[in-house]
């Protein structure tokens, strides 16, 4: 019963979804058992290339069979027609009707989404005008720029009034400013329908989303707040600077406080990850003095989510191992 | 609660009526399933993709072609001195192989074949079809749409050649429009075998498209099939003589069994009469007739014609021919609702 409330409460829930492709010697296990909640809101899907995001959006849409578990929009099974009216997708490297003009097209897709060609005309022509594409709207898609095409391919996900809006990779092949101005749309489309975007650049979802899943090798390796990911991970590292660090990286890896402690290639700095913080942050002013060395900065850094993206999947592999 | 127990006729009729609902419901609900607004919005795309002007000219063109070349012979006849219907006749006669063999043979099922075969496997492999299911719509119903506007436009393209064919016959045959009119029972016959010849050309060839990740394989299997149909099977006939029968390999001559379903239409609307003139050379081409004439047995008088082989019933050819069309079909639709689709 418990369950089943959580499932309602989910815009894309999962328990134990898995595609496996092949068999025998040649079997991939291209998703492995990875438990999905997407709240209401914009929710980030991250990985690197090839980790199972677009796998794992393809059986959500209902275009590849789900070998094992289950999927969930709402309340209705993932690749149902029902549960498809709930949702919007665009699809990584989107292809479209080539020779199609941009406004037929959204008319086209409105129609089958369940709209009557009136009404799938003039939603055809707010989404224009919402992603200034309306003096295009007799043009060729084949025409559009990359920035064009990918538009017109969210507006084509949205025009049937979707209640979840699943993009994949929305900003590949796009350069700098198409980048800003698809982010910005997606950061106001989020305020009217859920989103749950997946990219391989960090940045991005970080000026997107609240909460995010990160994915590596099919399996999910952290699903939380972006809020609460930062915190877990902020409070535990401390870089220290003077001007004899590799005497006191040894020094300091003798101390039984210390789970820890490296330089750091690109700065030359020494990152610490203390057993007892409190005891660091007490004892290092004593060491200076009994060393006599210069302190040049001590601080707890503000950590993007690349660096806790690129620390988890370190930490994953070294598990791994 | 009385009332209705003291009036049994007021007790069954409302339940009738809901039997009736509940099976009109049904059929709609099951009807639905399949054919919906949405069905016709995947026809109407489809069909004017693969239905350009342009298509459609160059098409009737290639079609044409043949049996135009057959009409412009002599026939040595003074059209003005016969009958409407012998006129009619005639004209039928002096363009029944081509049209057979090309127009609605070769040419046909190659336009067809041609136009539905990238219809799925391109969607597939260019990526849109992603984008198509991803929307709230039955694969079932994509699989219908297309079908269905090959189907029409099959249906057209078929309209248009024989129209055009029976019109332009008539006026370089004999110039006189009255003859046309005796020459609908045949036209009507060639048109009601171009819609058999659409229906299993499209199921084949939307069958080969669902399967295959190129439409380059599914267009060249179906070529493949139309030459072993309408040539390779001839020839084997031709060089196997007698052990054509014996080793029965009419059971796989799908050239052989069009003609025998062509054969059937033209007998039922009664469009042509039997006549050594057309049978010999038309059964020497497809195997349905043999070169002996029909005798009477009781009489011994020549009834007109010549025999048929009759390895099938012209019935049996259509009604296999109309279930294999339809498993494919099936199969064609259970081919998509099973692919994988990714890019």
């Amino acid at each position: 019963m418990r369950q089943k409330k959580m499932k309602i409460n989910y815009e894309v829930w999962s328990e134990r979804l898995t595609k496996i492709y092949g068999d025998g010697k040649e079997k991939l296990e291209a998703v492995s058992k990875i438990d999905l909640r997407v709240a209401p809101g914009i929710h980030g899907f991250l990985g690197p290339n090839g980790a199972g995001k677009t796998t794992t959006y393809n059986m959500l849409v209902g275009a590849i069979s789900i070998t094992e578990g289950e999927a969930k929009i709402r309340e209705l099974k993932a690749g149902s027609v029902a549960a498809k009216q709930l949702i919007g997708f665009l699809p990584q490297d989107p292809v479209f009707y080539e020779d199609m003009a941009g406004e037929d097209y959204l008319i086209y897709m409105g129609q089958l989404g369940g709209l009557k060609a009136k009404e799938a005309k003039r939603k055809a022509q707010e989404w224009l005008n919402y992603f200034d594409l309306f003096n295009e709207r007799d043009r060729e898609i084949g025409k559009y720029s990359g920035g064009m095409k990918q538009k017109i391919g969210i507006a084509a996900a949205l025009i049937h009034d979707p209640k979840v809006l699943i993009l994949d990779e929305p900003t590949a092949n796009l350069d700098p400013l198409g980048r800003v101005d698809v982010i910005q749309k997606i950061k106001e489309l989020s305020e009217k329908v859920s989103v749950f975007v997946s990219s391989h650049i960090l940045s991005e979802i970080e000026q997107m989303c609240e909460d995010v899943t990160m994915i590596n090798h099919g399996k999910i390796v952290v699903s939380d707040s972006i809020k609460n990911i930062k915190k877990s991970f902020v409070s535990n590292l401390y870089i220290l600077d003077t001007d004899m660090n590799e005497k006191f990286l040894e020094i300091l890896k003798n101390e039984d406080f210390i789970s820890k402690a490296r330089i750091e290639e690109i700065d030359g700095k020494i990152h610490i990850i203390p057993k007892d913080p409190e005891k660091l942050r007490k004892i290092i002013p004593k060491m200076l003095i009994e060393n006599k060395a210069t302190l040049l900065s001590f601080h707890q850094p503000e950590l993007s989510l690349q660096d806790i993206f690129m620390e988890i999947m370190s930490k994953k592999e070294d598990d791994e191992k | 609660m009385k009332n209705e127990q003291s009036s049994p006729t007021k007790e069954i009729k409302p339940g009738a009526k809901k039997l009736n609902n509940k099976f009109f419901e049904s059929l709609k609900t099951w009807f639905g399933k399949y054919i919906s607004i949405k069905t016709f919005i995947i026809i109407r795309k489809t069909f004017f993709d693969i239905c350009s002007l342009k298509k459609i000219v160059i098409t009737i063109i290639a079609m044409l072609s043949l049996p135009f070349i057959f009409m412009l012979m002599p026939t040595g006849i003074d059209f003005g001195l016969i009958s409407s219907h012998h006129a009619a006749t005639i004209i039928g006669i002096a363009i029944l192989f081509p049209v057979f063999f090309w127009t609605l043979g070769i040419a046909y099922t190659a336009i067809i074949g041609t136009s539905g075969s990238h219809l799925i496997a391109e969607e597939v492999s260019s990526g849109t079809m992603l984008i198509l299911v991803s929307k709230p719509i039955s694969r079932i119903k994509i699989f219908l749409g297309k079908y269905l506007a090959v189907i029409f436009f099959g249906m057209l393209i078929s309209f248009i050649s024989i129209f055009t064919i029976g019109w332009s016959g008539v006026l370089i045959k004999s110039g006189n429009i009255d003859h046309f009119i005796s020459l609908i029972p045949f036209l009507t016959a060639l048109y009601l075998y171009s819609v058999f010849i659409v229906f299993l050309f499209t199921s084949i060839t939307m069958a080969f498209s669902s399967i295959f990740k190129k439409s380059r394989t599914a267009s060249i299997v179906v070529l493949i099939l139309i030459i072993l149909s309408f040539l390779a099977f001839m020839i084997i006939r031709t060089l196997t003589g007698a052990l054509y029968g014996m080793f029965q390999i009419y059971h796989f001559d799908l050239g052989y069994h069009l003609g025998n379903v062509f054969v059937l239409f033209i007998e039922t609307l009664n469009a042509i009469p039997p006549s050594a003139a057309w049978q010999s050379f038309f059964g020497q081409m497809t195997g349905v007739y043999s070169l002996t004439s029909t005798i009477d047995p009781d009489q011994g008088i020549n009834l007109g014609g010549l025999e048929k082989t009759n390895y099938y019933l012209p019935v049996f050819s259509l009604l296999i021919w109309i279930l294999i069309a339809a498993l494919l079909l099936f199969f064609g639709i259970w081919s998509l609702k099973r692919r994988e689709i990714s890019v």
